[in-house]
């Protein structure tokens, strides 16, 4: 019977003009989210290739322009690091377009360079670029709303419920069994569009795929359940339509905006302002200071430099020049140090509203999977530090002897790149289940209450 | 006409004492004094925090002692980013765009510290502002409000009476139409006078005549925005057959308009008008440096023809020996040079981004949402055009201050250089004051409008085509 019923209820939804265009939406808007997602890592891949070309021809130029001493050469010489989208970065593009994915430094202070941007059009920043995450998180929940806004209310006004209800045996199962084509359909939908993501990205089956498929479902069934929860109210088509937009408006733009306006109201990140005032004047009032004053502090840092002595009595040398340099980035640490904690006090903020926010919180883990969230670009900026002081590190040697360009092999210095993933807090998901589990326990309590005082 | 008003009056009053409309109306109103306070109380963070940093950059670079002039040029200022004091209303591209810029000699950097490079991706979802709850929310409330406004009287048979005793379909629609503007607007002025009087108290009454000439077209700009989207409402409920249609009409044209097509009409844009990424912008101003030549470079010959044509012309045979510090001049040139290049690629690229925000604000015909945001932005000096005017006075800064310091070294710098172990040459440390801090000036409402003639034409088209929609509509309705 039930299963007679389940094929019933099947074949009459999807022969309604909702279902088709719903579905039809879906798989079009899908489509073209992978497809303007795609193009844009692929211009960014591009990018980075031209990039790596590049990097090879500019040392030879600098060399060729440059290359009378060591120290002019590394004035001017930039080393690059690429921080390489994975395929999934084409699924949530996150914040890939704002933050700069190509670093060119050269080995002057680092905080004077490590925050410079990418050239890029604020309006096109503002709208934010379409792609399927997107999908997923503002359109999916508005088709699960108009599948089952009236569910139980259309029975009731066609006035086929008061016919049938007296002879049903179980009528919630009927609305259940409604309730559960639907699921089907959309998650036959859902799934659709992750398999031809994995395809046409491509993306590799690993631990990654299983986490966006359990966020991507859980959000989902969310979305369902609160839907199933409004219906279960009992009242008008119209009263739940209206309520259920209202949830989606409530959930996925007026909340975050409040949350946004908050975080950024009451973290202000004026660190980021006094980083670069103090790297800037740490290097700079060195120029009027007695040279030991530098060296004495450039020696504290690095030890193992010590065996090398600076000409003392030179109006300029480019040990003293590099050591002021390194001094503009020692006197900003505190001002580095302020800005990250301030920084994780943001995220810290963002990641406990999002345990009540399921479309936050589904975008936030997507970007975390995709690599192409704000703890990404810091760790990258980290890389690029690192990277930095590697490349200071193996030239300081050089500038203290006084080697000329010729004792440098310049063809290490080719492009860099950065790769990584984190799926460490995707166990927050947790809290969008914990919220579909909630409101499908209340929902049923709601309709097997309203069946009974019927 | 009297009939019209009556009709307005009744639908006013109706949609009023429905509970449901009115709590929304209500909480609405709320949200809006919310966003105003918020956005007011964030706006005076940023500019405090500017202002601070402002002073603190003014008075290191006058409190520098004696020094080469070339060394302050590479000293250098940095510069942030004014927010106008309408920015409370409607943050626009604010949050996107870089706040400081450091202004050294030879080299142009970009922007930085944007706040949305704080963000972790939340931003993505939209801020609260309050543009945002009266271009996005309002209308959604307008259509909550309106969807049922005659198809329910169809429904209920109440349209034919109406019909049969003399009231045209005109009329009816006028006064539908009034009356959920009515509505609208029994909303919009509390709450804009509100936001005025607060706005006013929180700058202590120190209200300029152009920013409160810019707040009265905002107010005005909005009301026809809440025109347009009543009489949308209103047609879209007279050629519904069932209210149900209507708001699921009302409710996809919503979803359609203000959530999917704005983000896919900048994508279009974006990807019909293609702009460089920093490396290539970055190589091709660096190709055209090295054509018209290096001044890093003793053997290059734009440089060296200079050089001749300097020595023939105050007759002597060393640059030594020339009245003026040669190396100031031959870098004054060099950064006149670089400059223009730059100048005219940072125009270029100016070019395709004002392309691709064009198209966007050309789909405000199609899409009136389009049309209010980019007004809006333009109103309140949070638009593009602000943001490139800060990013092009910036840079006409930065070439007086390079300039100002190669005049310098020209003037005090001796051309023979100190022995090695000598003291540096240097000039004295009154001469940076000299140097005038950094003022940004936001454009007049004058030169404001001539950027949004496409926006504004836009609105006008929608409400001319919505009024004469109600006009027409009486010969394609159905009563039934």
């Amino acid at each position: 019977m039930q299963k007679g019923l389940f094929q019933y209820a099947f074949i009459l939804f999807c022969r309604s003009r909702t279902a088709l265009t719903g579905v039809l939406i879906l798989l079009v808007s899908g489509i073209a989210g992978l497809y303007l997602g795609s193009t844009f890592i692929n211009r960014q891949q591009a990018m980075i290739r031209k990039a790596a070309a590049m990097q090879p021809e500019t040392t030879r130029r600098n060399i060729q322009y440059f290359g009378k001493e060591l120290g002019t050469l590394l004035y001017h010489n930039r080393y690059t690091m690429a921080d390489q989208p994975g395929n999934w970065a084409a699924f949530s593009n996150g914040q890939r377009d704002i933050n700069p994915y190509i670093m060119s430094v050269s080995m002057l202070g680092l905080q004077g360079q490590l925050y410079d941007t990418d050239l890029s059009n604020p309006v096109t920043l503002l709208y934010g670029n379409i792609d399927l995450a997107f999908v997923f998180i503002f359109l999916f929940p508005l088709v699960i709303i108009a599948f089952t806004y009236n569910l139980w209310s259309a029975e009731k006004e066609s006035g086929v419920w008061r016919l049938l209800h007296p002879h049903a045996e179980r009528p919630a199962g009927i609305l259940l069994t409604k309730l559960l084509v639907r699921i089907v359909v959309v998650f036959a939908v859902a799934w659709l569009l992750l398999l031809i993501a994995c395809l046409y990205l491509p993306l590799p089956a690993d631990i990654r795929l299983l986490w966006v498929f359990l966020a991507v479902s859980s959000y989902l069934l969310f979305w369902f359940a609160l839907s199933f929860f409004v219906t279960a109210l009992g009242r008008s088509s119209d009263f739940n339509v209206a309520t259920l937009i209202a949830c989606w408006v409530g959930l996925n733009i007026l909340a975050p905006a409040l949350v946004n306006i908050i975080v950024s109201w009451k973290y202000p990140v004026p660190e980021a302002l006094q980083t670069v005032v103090q790297q800037r004047e740490g290097y700079h009032e060195k120029w009027d200071k007695d040279k030991q004053v530098t060296m004495t502090r450039f020696y504290q840092h690095y030890p193992q430099f010590r065996k090398y002595s600076f000409p003392q009595d030179a109006a300029f040398s480019w040990s003293w020049y590099y050591a002021m340099q390194q001094m503009g980035d020692d006197e900003a640490a505190s001002g580095v140090a302020a800005m990250a904690a301030k920084l994780q006090q943001r995220q810290q903020f963002a990641n406990n509203a999002a345990l009540f926010l399921p479309g936050i919180q589904t975008t936030l883990r997507l970007n975390e999977i995709a690599g192409t969230d704000l703890q990404h670009h810091l760790d990258f900026q980290a890389a690029l530090q690192q990277y930095h002081e590697n490349i200071r590190l193996y030239f300081y040697p050089f500038i203290f002897k006084g080697s000329t360009v010729k004792d440098v092999d310049w063809n290490q210095f080719g492009i860099t790149f950065f790769r990584k993933y984190s799926t460490e807090k995707c166990w927050q998901l947790l809290s969008v289940l914990l919220f579909t589990i909630l409101l499908s326990c209340m929902a049923w309590r709601m309709l097997r209450r309203k069946l009974t005082t019927q | 006409m009297q009939i019209t008003l009556l009709i307005a009056v009744r639908t006013w009053k109706t949609v009023l004492q429905n509970r449901a409309a009115a709590a929304l109306t209500l909480l609405l109103g709320i949200i809006l004094c919310i966003a105003t306070w918020i956005g007011w109380q964030h706006f005076k963070t940023q500019q405090q925090q500017q202002q601070h940093y402002k002073s603190i950059v003014r008075e290191q670079w006058e409190s520098k002692p004696d020094k080469h002039p070339h060394r302050m040029a590479h000293y250098g200022y940095l510069v942030f980013r004014d927010k106008h004091e309408l920015s409370f209303f409607d943050f626009g591209i604010e949050q996107f765009a870089g706040v400081s810029i450091f202004l050294e000699a030879h080299k142009q950097n970009t922007a930085n510290f944007s706040e949305a490079g704080f963000s972790n991706g939340m931003l993505r979802f939209g801020e609260l502002s309050v543009a945002m709850v009266l271009q996005l929310l309002v209308p959604l409330l307008i259509f909550f409000l309106g969807f049922n406004s005659i198809a329910a009287e169809r429904e209920s048979g109440a349209l034919k009476i109406l019909l049969c005793q003399g009231i045209s379909w005109r009329q009816l629609l006028a006064g539908k139409m009034l009356g959920i503007i009515g509505v609208a607007f029994t909303l919009f002025i509390p709450v804009i006078l509100l936001t005025i009087l607060l706005w006013a108290a929180l700058s202590h009454w120190h209200v300029s005549a152009d920013a409160a000439l810019r707040l009265l077209l905002l107010v005005v700009s909005y009301a026809v925005y809440f025109i347009i989207c009543a009489g949308i409402a209103v047609l879209v409920s007279a050629f519904s057959s069932t209210s149900r249609a209507a708001l699921t009409t009302l409710l996809g044209c919503w979803v359609f308009f203000l959530v999917i097509l704005p983000r896919l009409t900048q994508a279009i844009g974006a990807r019909l008008y293609p702009s460089p990424a920093k490396i290539e912008f970055a190589a091709a101003v660096e190709a055209d440096l090295h054509r018209e030549g290096d001044s890093h470079n003793p053997d290059d010959p734009h440089y060296a023809q200079l050089k001749s044509s300097l020595l023939q012309q105050y007759g002597v045979d060393d640059v030594k020996k020339l009245p003026f510090n040669y190396s100031g001049y031959v870098m004054a040139e060099g950064e006149k040079i670089s400059a223009a290049i730059y100048d005219r690629h940072q125009q270029q690229l100016i070019d395709i981004y004002e392309r691709q925000n064009h198209f966007t604000m050309a789909a405000g015909f199609l899409n009136p949402y389009l049309a209010i945001r980019h007004l809006s932005m333009a109103l309140t000096g949070a638009d593009f055009t602000t943001y490139a005017d800060f990013q092009q006075q910036a840079e006409s800064y930065r070439y007086q201050l390079a300039q100002r310091m190669n005049s310098l070294q020209m003037k005090y710098i001796s051309n023979e250089t100190p022995a090695a172990n000598d003291k540096p040459a240097a000039i004295s440390h009154d001469h940076w004051k000299e140097m005038p801090d950094f003022t940004f000036h936001f454009r007049k409402t004058g030169q404001v409008l001539p950027t949004q003639t496409a926006t504004i034409t836009a609105l006008l088209g929608w409400l001319v085509l919505v009024l004469a929609g109600v006009q027409l509509a009486s010969r394609f309705v159905k009563t039934l």
